[in-house]
């Protein structure tokens, strides 16, 4: 079974970590995989960095211009992922938008993912029909799971679709923002994550964009099977370097 | 016009026979305004059928005036003359209808003539230029639908290349003649097929059994296409070949989604056409001149026109595309626009059509640029809107361009992004395109006041994005006697590494929502390009300019910094017309391909020199 879906079975509120692969610097990825998990998180997106991060706040942006000049490229990542199953057995889940995944070619992506043990993609900037229509089968070929964003503006017709494709979990995006915008939850957030709640979809969601702090994860797992943060780990990291990802998580845990 | 046969049911009269007629997607349907037709339409209004059919409001001798008030009553797109309407005549409704109804939608004429046994074929001389369409059919006692068919071998002779409706006494029975018309030489132009009298329970009500048997009868003809044809055009899901479409975040989807389902119905609005058309004579001052270059013409020893964008408001081509996003997003029901720009010079064009609007104006500019392009910034200060630095990435137009993007990303309901060429997600290029396909229209009918013909032998332009290419080759894409040529920025050589000639050095990829052709590294991360026209500094091309690349449709040339900058003070020294640098890559192409003396070289100037001055100071030393 897919690491993502064996997680999302088990009877706990979930938390996943997003980072910039190659930053703060080049050959830090794996420390960061092996520390987080070692630290009770549940699920990593490693985050492939891009040069026009279109859906991305200024921290994300940041981390990707650095990793990118810190020479991180699809190969190098691939190169440090080679062992990262004979020490981490959470799901991990490559972020990153479509360019560098065509350029590398989907199909031969797909298979370096599986064969590293990779276990799920977020492309944000793939669209849903596009991938139905021409991916879906490579994808499933190679036991990815691919998971989709919704946002508080997605008609309920389109998340059900979404959800009719989708074989993990729904990324609910929490607000109308790019990475790291907003902080905290009002009431239309909440009116937004009750009303998806009442949907009842087949497919857990799980809530991201805004997630800084225990308030925030405490508030998003309230009503959805986990969270994700993203901007609020890579500022921490910057300001605090990679050996205090446990003070990050207990923080965040409590 | 190898395409599939076109298929025109005529003489539509009753409101539910019409809605069961459009159900089989004909191409035109006709209304005939001739009160002493038995199939004369009197109706109020049309029903609202599919965009694709055509409505044809079918005349005899009729007054210009009541052929106008019925085309705008109606919505017409076309007219079927069937008179003794005189050239003249036709040249007057031509413009008349630009002038009172829309200049952007011209409407398309087409001129009957009946044909017994023999035909004169020189008569159709003079209506050559001022129709779009001949229709023959068969001379009878009444002004058409006879019942009919006259001798097809006659089109045997047909002198013309003009394509043209084959009409009269067409019925089930004719399907076989038909299918071996279409096999014959006589039917090389032949269009469309026109249908009526031969379908009919009574005059005007049509039997929809008997149409639809007809049609799948000849179903090869009218649905496959006899010879492949290359459509440029955007296809309905978005794409042009293999580029185009939308590759956005979800977050963008409603806001996307938004504008595509709305562009061509706004568009097609008469209210929305009458306010483009009116702005863009008023205050934009179109239509711009087509100027034949006399000095530089003799130097290069060929036809050169210089079509004057640069005369517009603003100085550039831009404002087309501005003042018809600005009207969208007031339909729309937007009220705070933002833009991106590199140069400055859209960012001025949206800056000043905001406030034409009184909207509130955000345009990102690259922290580089706005060092660079001050007096532009300055502008767009002094006309009320925000100019706000993008900080990321290389600072530049595509970092401008993200910004502006994720900016629509965090404010998704009440905001229009104004996109200043012919990229972005579907349906960006294909809208701009729209907006600035007034250029070919305008070109159309001045090359014909200058030469007598509406095609030239080339058309050009330079290609940043390629907003001002794309509304120069809009109505001559499929023209084959036209031959298109896109100029590109080469910086300081293609291979120099400092180059911004993006079909040569691009690779089919992903930026800012669009497939196209694109400079990146082999590891898919877009890659900052360089020319010394900050206009032509963009790492991408329009997804119907890579189509064109791909297809060999149009000729793509790579002009040097240098060699721009001398085009450029030629054409100040030979004409008095200080171009934009952006445009004097397009000039330059006259020192590197050799014209014949008689051909017809239609140049877009897309943007006058004022914004570059200091570019001009510096590198001649003036
Ligand atoms: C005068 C002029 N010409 C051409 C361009 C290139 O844009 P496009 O390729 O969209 O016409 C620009 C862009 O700023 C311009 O200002």
């Amino acid at each position: 079974m897919n690491r993502i879906v064996s997680k999302l079975n088990e009877d706990k509120k979930l938390l996943s970590i997003y980072f910039t692969a190659g930053y703060p610097e080049i050959n830090d990825t794996v420390s960061i995989i092996q520390d987080l998990e070692k630290n009770g998180v549940d699920m990593i997106e490693i985050g492939l960095p891009f040069s026009d991060p279109l859906a991305d706040g200024p921290t994300i942006q940041d981390s990707s211009t650095a990793a990118l000049k810190n020479g991180m490229t699809t190969e190098v990542l691939f190169k440090q992922l080679e062992s990262i199953r004979d020490t981490v057995s959470i799901p991990l889940i490559i972020m990153g938008y479509f360019n560098p995944m065509f350029q590398y070619g989907v199909e031969a992506f797909c298979k370096k993912c599986q064969e590293l043990g990779i276990d799920g993609l977020i492309i944000p900037d793939l669209p849903v029909d596009v991938y139905h229509n021409e991916y879906q089968a490579i994808f499933e070929k190679y036991g990815l799971i691919n998971v989709f964003l919704i946002t508080p503006q997605t008609s309920d017709a389109r998340i059900r679709y979404i959800d009719s494709i989708s074989n993990g979990f729904i990324y609910m995006v929490s607000s109308a923002s790019t990475t790291g915008a907003k902080s905290g939850f009002g009431d239309e957030q909440t009116a937004y994550f009750e009303r998806i709640g009442k949907m009842n979809l087949n497919n857990p969601q799980v809530i991201g964009f805004g997630i800084s702090n225990n308030e925030t994860f405490t508030q998003a797992t309230k009503y959805a099977k986990g969270a994700i943060i993203g901007s609020a780990f890579v500022k921490h990291v910057t300001k605090h370097g990679v050996k205090t990802i446990d003070s990050f998580t207990k923080s965040i845990l409590n | 016009m190898t395409e599939k046969m076109k298929l025109k049911i005529c003489g539509m009269k009753y409101q539910d026979n019409m809605e069961q007629v459009a159900t089989l997607q004909p191409d035109y349907l006709g209304f005939i305004f001739y009160e002493k037709s038995t199939r004369h339409f009197n109706s109020e209004s049309i029903l609202e059928l599919p965009k694709s059919i055509k409505k044809t409001g079918v005349f005899v001798d009729a007054d210009i005036d009541f052929v106008l008030e019925k085309i705008n009553k109606h919505q017409l797109q076309a007219v079927q003359l069937h008179g003794k309407e005189s050239p003249e005549y036709c040249n007057n409704l031509k413009k008349r209808h630009a002038e009172l109804v829309s200049i952007s939608h011209p409407i398309e004429i087409i001129k009957v003539f009946s044909i017994k046994d023999e035909f004169d074929f020189s008569i159709l001389k003079p209506y050559e230029q001022v129709s779009d369409y001949f229709l023959f059919d068969t001379k009878g006692k009444l002004p058409g639908g006879n019942g009919y068919t006259f001798d097809w071998n006659v089109l045997n002779n047909y002198p013309s290349t003009k394509p043209f409706f084959l009409s009269g006494g067409l019925g089930l029975n004719e399907v076989e003649k038909i299918n071996q018309f279409v096999n014959s030489k006589a039917s090389r132009y032949c269009y469309a097929l026109d249908v009526n009298s031969k379908f009919e329970i009574e005059p005007g009500l049509k039997n929809i059994e008997d149409l639809k048997t007809f049609k799948k009868n000849l179903s090869t003809i009218l649905d496959n296409n006899k010879e492949i044809v290359m459509n440029y055009n955007v296809d309905e899901k978005g794409y042009y070949g293999e580029f185009g479409g939308a590759f956005i975040p979800e977050m963008l989807y409603p806001n996307v989604e938004e504008l595509r389902q709305n562009y061509l119905k706004v568009m097609a609005e008469p209210d929305f056409q009458k306010q483009f058309d009116k702005l863009l004579k008023d205050y934009v001052g179109r239509p711009s001149p087509l100027y034949y270059a006399k000095r530089l013409s003799k130097k290069y020893n060929t036809k050169i026109y210089l079509k004057r964008e640069d005369l517009n408001h603003t100085g550039a081509h831009k404002i087309n595309n501005t003042i018809g996003q600005i009207l969208m997003a007031q339909r729309l029901g937007k009220t705070r626009i933002i833009a991106e720009t590199g140069a400055g010079q859209h960012g001025v064009a949206t800056a000043t059509v905001c406030a034409l609007m009184g909207l509130e104006c955000i345009v990102y500019m690259g922290e580089i640029d706005i060092a660079r392009q001050a007096p532009n910034v300055a502008r767009m200060k002094m006309l009320g809107a925000k100019v706000v630095p993008a900080l990321s990435g290389s600072r530049t137009l595509k970092d401008a361009t993200n910004e502006a993007i994720r900016d629509w990303i965090n404010n998704p309901v009440k905001t229009h992004y104004i996109i200043g060429s012919a990229i972005g997600p579907h349906p960006y290029p294909d809208m701009v395109t729209r907006f600035q396909a007034v250029i070919s229209e305008e070109i159309k009918w001045q090359l014909k006041e200058h030469e007598g013909r509406e095609n030239p032998d080339y058309v050009v332009a330079c290609i940043g994005g390629g907003s001002n290419a794309a509304g120069t080759y809009y109505h001559y894409l499929h023209e084959n006697d036209v031959k298109i040529i896109a100029v590109e920025a080469a910086g300081l050589g293609v291979d120099s590494g400092e180059s911004a000639a993006t079909s040569v050095l691009g690779k089919e990829g992903i930026i800012h929502g669009c497939k196209t052709l694109l400079m990146q590294t082999k590891d898919g991360q877009i890659t900052e390009p360089y020319s010394i026209s900050a206009g032509l500094d963009y790492p991408g091309v329009g997804p119907m300019h890579a189509h064109l690349a791909k297809t060999g449709r149009a000729e793509f040339m790579a002009i040097t910094d240098d060699d721009a900058m001398n085009a450029g003070l030629e054409l100040c020294k030979l004409e008095g017309i200080i171009p934009a640098i952006e445009s004097s890559h397009a000039l330059a192409i006259f020192e590197q391909k050799t014209f014949k003396p008689n051909d017809v070289v239609v140049m877009s100037l897309s943007g006058r020199g004022d914004k570059d001055l200091q570019n001009y100071i510096d590198y001649f030393k003036i």
